[in-house]
């Protein structure tokens, strides 16, 4: 290139830069400088992820207590669920580290079940809870969200036991006794005298209990408390039982037609809980977390609410439920040696099974605590000034013991859904047709229950994982002495476990000690397929589970 | 040769390797994000995964599996009425807009164009929460205004109509007309300024009345520009994904009724974590968009020819 042909120089920049492109490379460096001046975000100690706001207030101050004397230091963070969620599992999949602890909801977790056995991201605590007895300390049905193919793999936070919320002020004043209501025909007949058409459009004003179609937690919950549900103990799939349909069949006789109780007040809406303060809805379904959020959101109804058990669907049946839950996991990445293992497992014990915590959940949540021994305390024994002075933790603790177990099958989101799907047919076929005998809805219910169970069994065919007939086996025994932080082996594209027993360590047992996991799963339940369970487990079936959002 | 090329050396201009060297930071990106995720796509929907780490090759099967999947065909359902709902109201009515504001007799032009074209400017997020709650039954703004509106002519509107249960698919075409309407109005709008004002003229002085102006001559010449917002209105009704997804709260609403083939993509891959499956229905999603896009091309290559 001849002299003549060089651009010429623009003002101070030099021939070879043009002004685009120092912007461009200004921006950069003072990114550059930013970043490198910027705070580290790096954590003091151990990362501790909470998703619920009001779990982070509670913990905070246990936290910071642990923190001034005990090592090592826990840094409490909250984070979405879903954002939770979604990190959680690139982790696990991925391999790569997380949390330390982290704290999940049961719908949330079930997805890290799906897998072989050996590839689920906490560590199995089933034989740490049996040594130290906490199998036995903590309420039983309290473990079942965590328990996939019979090993634990969290530390469970509540119970959740339910109760039905209603409006006392009006129920009294209408001279309804609610202690001889006993089942749900008792409570449909004499809380439908509730329902008045105060401006005689023709339609009542006010309606019994807060229960829609779309109402999805609370379907669960009452398939739940009647006994149905969407798998057995077998992990058999019996989305499509008599006592689904019976549950269903019942509930659109409650939603539509001449005998309507229920009507929508959605929960977590200002919409509904302007319906609930209003008393277009008489009672609720009261999960022990409810009545705290019920509390800020709807302080109008101070002193109009009382609790009572949920009516049974047969006399002597469960007067209870669940709704939503909550555990604390240890991360298999979070802890490469024992000792490591043995600072957070003392950590999340401290946190959840204390004396002081127990407190703390009940004033601050208004929650339960799933250790039996520190039910005796006083504390639930105390008025509640929002429930007319009852003693609402007393009343849940009774009912405790009650509370149905449930499956954690990473299947119960899509089952629950695929019900849903069904119940909303249901209907708005019945609104169609005009039909609301409740032998012919349970008819048209089992109809689609089948279909909703035939979807839901082809999808479970499709996980060659958890169908896997070697799934739930023995994890290989790990040589004597040599701690092996969990490394599942990968052959053939396919996670195996390996032949020395690396990944087989168990938090449960001493680091010199051989852990040998027996399988929980019952042999019929592992070799037949999703389908061939689901078509032996027609019939009414007894498992349960349930879900929400505490 | 100029003096510029008789500049360069000899040996460089020669050098084999130059073309590739100035072509390479392009070639590097496109196999990296493009070529290897498409063959990994591939390899993908035919397997069953959970994870990047446990996989098991099943061949076809997912794509079978897909095609008696009674929720996939849904899906596509809603999908498409969406999609029709979006080009056959929003469209037409996005039209009927960009003729108003072109209409010389209009005042407060810019500020009009200003209201109509400001929803597309609101995150999505935000618009479904806030259609959320205007569809709510009841005490929903939508509900409470058409029964108050309505009473006083007598009509009585059902407070429990619902928007969000039973038509589901209708609340969700008139979310995404209030969102997009005023954004594909400014195409038309940018496509009517460039119909040329001699043919106009000369249809005026042939006789022709304003119908007969606008099917005759506005109508071919915004006809390129109609073409494009079609197809980009096909392609973005048919990954439809965050309206129904923020305003079911992470479902796909009662019975699936808001279902779409990404949203079901979605729960399959990130929800399930069958990675496999969901490759399935992507590709399935592709093979649609190709089919829409030649249907297009075809369409308007025809047009052209008989022209």
């Amino acid at each position: 290139m001849t002299r003549t042909d060089a651009p010429a120089k623009d003002g101070f920049l030099p021939a070879w830069l043009s002004p685009g492109a120092a912007v461009i490379a200004s921006l950069g460096l003072l990114a550059c400088v930013g970043l490198a001046f910027a705070p580290s975000t790096t954590s003091e100690g151990r990362v501790m992820w909470t998703f619920a706001r009001p779990h982070y207030l509670m913990y905070e101050s246990r936290v910071e207590a642990w923190n001034k004397t005990q090592t090592p230091k826990i840094d409490l963070k909250l984070i979405s669920l879903p954002a939770m969620e979604r990190r959680m599992m690139s982790a696990f999949l991925g391999g790569v580290p997380s949390a330390d602890l982290i704290e999940i909801e049961r719908r949330a977790v079930s997805r890290s079940f799906a897998g072989p056995i050996e590839s689920v991201g906490f560590y199995d605590l089933t034989d740490r809870l049996k040594q130290e007895g906490l199998l036995d300390a903590i309420n039983a049905p309290s473990f079942s969200p965590w328990t996939s193919r019979g090993r634990v793999f969290g530390l469970p936070h509540d119970v959740h036991p339910v109760m039905l919320g209603y409006r006392a002020d009006l129920v009294e004043a209408a001279g309804i006794d609610v202690s001889k209501i006993e089942t749900w025909a008792d409570f449909a007949r004499e809380f439908s005298k509730l329902q008045v058409d105060a401006d005689h459009n023709g339609e009542p004003d006010r309606f019994a209990l807060n229960m829609w179609e779309t109402h999805n937690d609370h379907l669960e919950l009452l398939l739940a408390q009647a006994g149905g549900g969407f798998f057995d103990e077998s992990n058999r799939l019996t989305v499509d039982s008599d006592i689904n349909a019976h549950v269903l069949a019942t509930i659109v006789t409650w939603i539509a037609g001449p005998s309507r109780i229920a009507a929508d007040a959605p929960n977590f809406s200002a919409a509904g809980n302007r319906l609930k303060a209003d008393g277009y809805v008489v009672a609720s379904f009261f999960p022990d977390w409810m009545g705290d959020i019920w509390k800020h959101e709807i302080p109008s109804l101070s002193g109009k609410m009382k609790l009572m058990p949920l009516p049974a669907w047969k006399k002597g049946g469960p007067r209870t439920s669940v709704w939503g839950g909550t555990m604390l996991g240890i991360p298999k990445t979070a802890a490469a040696t024992p000792e490591q293992f043995e600072e957070l497992w003392k950590f999340a014990k401290e946190l959840y099974l204390s004396q002081e915590f127990t407190e703390i959940l009940y004033r601050q949540g208004g929650i339960v605590t799933p250790v039996k021994k520190h039910w005796s305390s006083p504390l639930f024994d105390e008025p509640n000034a929002y429930f007319s002075s009852q003693p609402t933790g007393r009343l849940y603790i009774n009912l405790a013991p009650e509370v149905p177990h449930r499956n954690s099958s990473p299947y119960n989101t899509l089952a629950m859904n695929r019900v849903a799907d069904s119940l909303v047919r249901l209907a708005e076929e019945a609104r169609r047709d005009k039909v609301y005998d409740y032998a012919s809805l349970k008819e048209r219910a089992r109809v689609l229950l089948k279909k909703a169970h035939a979807q839901v069994a082809d999808q479970i065919e499709r996980n060659v994982f958890i169908a896997e007939p070697d799934a739930a086996e023995t994890v290989r025994p790990l040589q004597t002495g040599a701690f092996a932080p969990p490394r599942p082996a990968k052959r053939g594209g396919v996670v195996e476990r390996s032949e020395t027993g690396e990944g087989s360590w168990s938090p449960g047992t001493q680091n010199d000690q051989i852990a040998a996991v027996p399988s929980p799963a019952s042999p019929a339940a592992k070799r037949s397929s999703p389908r061939q369970r689901g078509e032996e487990a027609r019939g009414p079936q007894s498992d349960v589970k349930a879900g929400g959002g505490a | 040769m100029s003096a510029k090329a008789a500049a360069i050396p000899a040996s460089s201009a020669r050098s084999p390797l130059a073309p590739w060297l100035f072509l390479s930071p392009f070639l590097i990106c496109f196999a990296v994000f493009t070529v290897y995720p498409l063959i990994q796509a591939v390899l993908l929907s035919t397997q069953t995964t959970f994870g990047p780490g446990a996989t098991r090759f099943v061949g076809a099967n997912n794509f079978v599996a897909l095609f008696r999947d009674p929720l996939f065909w849904k899906a596509c359902s809603n999908t498409l009425i969406y999609t029709l709902g979006s080009i056959f109201i929003q469209l037409p009515l996005a039209l009927g807009l960009a003729l108003l504001l072109e209409s010389p007799n209009l005042r407060g032009r810019s500020w009009l164009r200003l209201v109509l074209f400001s929803p597309s400017m609101v995150g999505v997020v935000f618009a479904a929460m806030m259609f959320g709650l205007i569809f709510e039954k009841r005490t929903g703004l939508l509900n409470q205004l058409l029964h108050g509106t309505l009473g006083i002519v007598g009509i009585e509107w059902d407070l429990d109509f619902g928007w969000l249960q039973q038509h589901v698919m209708l609340g969700l075409i008139v979310a995404s007309l209030w969102m997009y309407v005023g954004f594909n109005m400014t195409f038309f709008a940018a496509a009517l300024q460039n119909v040329r004002k001699d043919l106009v003229e000369a249809a005026i002085v042939d006789g022709a009345g304003p119908v007969s102006r606008f099917w005759n001559v506005t109508i071919p010449a915004i006809r390129p520009v109609a073409g494009f917002v079609v197809l980009m209105s096909v392609i973005g009704s048919f990954q439809l994904f965050e309206l129904p997804y923020i305003m079911f709260s992470s479902s796909a609403g009662p019975d699936n009724r808001a279902l779409t083939i990404v949203l079901y993509l979605f729960q399959n891959g990130f929800e399930v974590g069958d990675l496999g499956y969901a490759t399935a229905i992507g590709w399935a999603l592709a093979v649609i968009l190709v089919g829409c896009t030649m249907v297009q091309r075809l369409l308007a290559r025809g047009e052209e020819a008989s022209a």
